[in-house]
């Protein structure tokens, strides 16, 4: 096989068993590596019963096929499964240095069942592959635990790491890669832990890869990582990192604040933005395996009450979710709260998001200090939150811990009181950091069909509707105005394929937005030998979005599930947009329209799913026909 | 030109609409943040097709054509696409994309130039009014 390895590692926990096993081609063909094909696994070896947190459960991470091949933004990691917070079909995708190693090892996957007898670690070295008990690492957080593994096998063995926060099932627990890169969404940190397993950890002897045409591999790599450098949005984001135009977000009311009750707040763009960051804290600029953005930031706090030593530093998500989104403007704190969610092994978006809905039901009266403890929920008591609520979510200690530990969803129906309207989520997961009502009217649509529910990265929607890129040669050569609902559904069509391509490549959305239609495909072609034209690669990532699709209809998801709080589709109080309102159901319904969807099920009708090549898949959602 | 009959029209609106943006306290400590040297470079429109903004050291001041120092920031686009940018009819990320817009220089300053340029923006049609171009108003 060229470029994929074709080989992946089998665990079951249960039995102790290591197997590793070659795919079929087929299998990346048709769904290319990532997510994709996490989820090909998942539909025909998943168990749709099982609890995410049983030993049933499946937990899969997996490479795209340009990990480790030195272009810029190509060498991410997708973990999947079914979420434990939403019950949906979840994936969750991590830059850093685990996805190259793991290919230089001789894998493009690993899927691991069952759980170990007592706290253990994988160790994975090229051919040699343990699961070895570790109880010394458990209750450790992720700094001290990747510290303490690299110490004993050495700095350049690969982790990846779970806090207490997915020993504790906390259903929004992240999977840390080198004690900064996360696997932040839908909870399969706790989907780890209930496995019993602490870390993963790898270590390659050699970077054998086999291209199916390396020079013309090597000619395209090298006009595009200085391309993808030079870019104007790539020095944006190397100089000021991912929040670079926070303050252009709060113009536009892209920015959400205090649960999404606003969409202005000038002097907090004014405080939070990527700039201030810079001048502020900033001491290094590092990057994932081979990116040349480099937008990571490391920080440093050296006084005040929020004072750090020098570590991870916060991207755009945590800066606004920790800050913003719970009524702070204060950049230190939300650099403690954004390193304290790391240790613990924390979702920085769904905390903030769970963590809104608190203080604004607090606010409302609908949950008081009896449901929280003697804890008082005001919007940015920052100082509450490091010192105390995000360590009890952690540990599931107290009463306000077990209520938010379950995420915002949970936590309200718990509530018993008319508090759901007021989550902010799609399916159960906590809408991410860009407001539509500000953002533009397509991303309302694009978080409501995401089959893991609001997310920012299943398509690059967001991009599109800012006209940060633009794509001819697949039809999307328009432009969008992104406060109204024209040309959206149309264009989440494009979008959802691309962004399954990207998901499935393992692809990072920055870097990948310098990236033309045709160079996308040169690279499949010269590194995998699929002789692709643009349609084929198109239909390979429609095709992983309608999987995913089906496989939350065997969760009981329909289309109904497609759908948004009404907080975020009332119109927006001020700023920008005040007073605009999203005509989401149109979107919708012309969305499944051009997708072929059915408007009762929410998946692809029999015969589009035949036109991709799912027949097989067809027969098993549509039986009765 | 759709919109300007010689290359002298738009450097006169747009050096009006900063003089405007001056008298606006709100305005002008916006700009002044930014502490940057900017050059909108139209020449493509013909040679004096320029102006200035220094908004460094605390001071604010503009002027048509090249400025005497090195700028720290220069945006290069056509008379006719500032025209629909200062209008509200232009996407800037979009121009920037297709390289209609082609920035050179300072991209943090850049981002600091962006969500103020939105708000001078803001009385591009009273400063058009004023120079009794109605017409030039777009809709």
């Amino acid at each position: 096989m060229n470029g994929n390895t074709g080989k992946i590692i089998n665990v079951d926990l249960d039995k102790g068993s290591i197997e590793t096993e070659i795919l079929p081609e087929e299998y990346y063909t048709k769904y290319i590596g990532g997510s994709g094909l996490a989820a090909k696994l998942f539909w025909e070896r998943g168990n749709i019963s099982a609890d995410p947190l049983s030993p049933e459960a499946m937990l899969i991470f997996m490479n795209g096929p340009f990990a480790g091949l030195r272009l810029s933004g190509a060498s991410r990691n997708s973990v999947a499964g079914r979420s434990p917070l939403t019950g949906n079909w979840g994936d969750s995708s991590c830059g850093g240095y685990f996805a190259p190693e793991l290919r230089y090892a001789g894998y493009d996957g690993i899927i691991i069942k069952g759980k170990a007898g007592k706290p253990s670690i994988m160790l994975i070295e090229d051919e040699k592959i343990n699961i070895l008990p570790a109880p010394e690492y458990w209750g450790k957080g992720t700094d001290e635990a990747n510290r303490a593994i690299k110490e004993k096998y050495g700095k350049n063995y690969r982790t990846l790491i779970i806090g207490p926060a997915g020993e504790n099932l906390v259903k929004y627990a992240i999977i840390l890669n080198e004690g900064h890169h996360a696997f932040g969404r839908a909870g399969f940190g706790a989907v780890m832990g209930s496995k019993n397993l602490k870390a993963i950890v790898v270590k390659a002897s050699g970077k054998n890869m086999k291209l199916a045409d390396p020079e013309k591999y090597e000619e395209l790599r090298a006009e595009l990582n200085p391309k993808i450098k030079e870019a104007l949005a790539s020095d944006v984001m190397r100089e000021n990192g991912t929040a670079a135009n926070l303050e252009g977000g709060v113009v536009s009311g892209d920015v959400p604040i205090k649960n999404f009750t606003s969409n202005y707040w000038e002097e907090m763009g004014q405080e939070l933005n990527g700039g201030i960051l810079t001048e502020k804290y900033l001491t290094k600029r590092r990057a994932c395996a081979y990116c040349s953005i480099a937008c990571k930031r490391v920080v440093e706090v050296k006084e005040g009450p929020y004072a750090i030593p020098e570590g991870p530093g916060p991207e755009y998500e945590t800066i606004t979710a920790l800050g913003s989104l719970i009524g702070s403007m204060d950049l230190a704190a939300v650099c403690k709260a954004g390193r304290v969610c790391n240790d613990l092994g924390i979702d920085t978006i769904s905390a903030g998001g769970t963590i809104a809905w608190a203080m604004e039901a607090f606010e409302r009266g609908d949950i008081t200090e009896k449901d929280t403890g003697g804890i008082k929920l005001l919007w940015g008591d920052m100082a509450t939150v490091i010192d105390k609520i995000l360590p009890e979510i952690a540990a599931r200690k107290g009463s306000l811990g077990m209520l938010l530990a379950e995420g915002s969803l949970s936590a309200a129906v718990k509530t018993e009181k008319d508090t759901i309207n007021y989550t902010v989520q799609s399916k159960g997961l906590e809408v991410p950091m860009h407001d539509p009502r500000g953002g533009g009217h397509g991303l309302a649509l694009a978080y409501a069909v995401s089959p893991r529910g609001a997310c920012h990265v299943a398509s690059p929607m967001l991009f599109m509707e800012m006209g940060a890129c633009f794509y001819p040669e697949i039809g999307f050569e328009y432009e969008l105005e992104p406060m109204t609902d024209e040309n959206k559904a149309e264009t989440a069509v494009i979008a959802v394929a691309l962004g399954a391509i990207e998901n499935s490549a393992c692809f990072c959305q920055f870097a990948d937005r310098e990236i033309a239609i045709p160079e996308w495909v040169g690279l499949f072609n010269s590194v995998a030998g699929y002789n692709w034209d643009a349609p084929d690669m198109m239909k390979a990532g429609t095709r992983v979005f309608y999987l995913k699709r089906l496989i939350n209809y065997l969760f009981g998801r329909t289309a109904k599930d497609d759908a948004l709080t009404p907080r975020i589709l009332e119109p927006a109080r001020d700023g920008e947009p005040e007073g605009v309102v999203i005509n989401f159901e149109g979107m919708k319904n012309k969305f499944y329209e051009l997708m072929g969807m059915d408007p009762v099920k929410g998946i692809p009708s029999r015969k589009k799913l035949e036109e991709y090549g799912m027949g097989v898949e067809a027969k098993k959602v549509w039986r009765e026909t | 030109m759709e919109y300007w009959k010689d290359e002298n029209e738009p450097i006169k609106a747009f050096v009006k609409l900063f003089e405007a943006a001056m008298v606006d306290d709100e305005l002008t400590g916006g700009l002044k943040k930014v502490n940057q040297l900017i050059l909108f470079d139209y020449t493509e429109n013909g040679p004096n097709c320029s102006f200035w903004v220094d908004c460094r050291n605390g001071e604010l001041k503009v002027g048509p054509g090249k400025p005497a120092e090195e700028p720290d920031m220069t945006m290069s686009l056509s008379a006719d696409d500032a025209h629909r940018s200062w209008s509200n009819k232009l996407n800037p990320v979009m121009a920037i994309t297709r390289k209609k817009i082609r920035v050179k220089g300072s991209a943090t300053g850049l981002l600091k130039l962006a969500p103020k340029l939105k708000k001078v923006a803001a009385i591009y049609v009273t400063v058009l009014k004023d120079l009794g171009w109605e017409d030039k108003i777009l809709a």
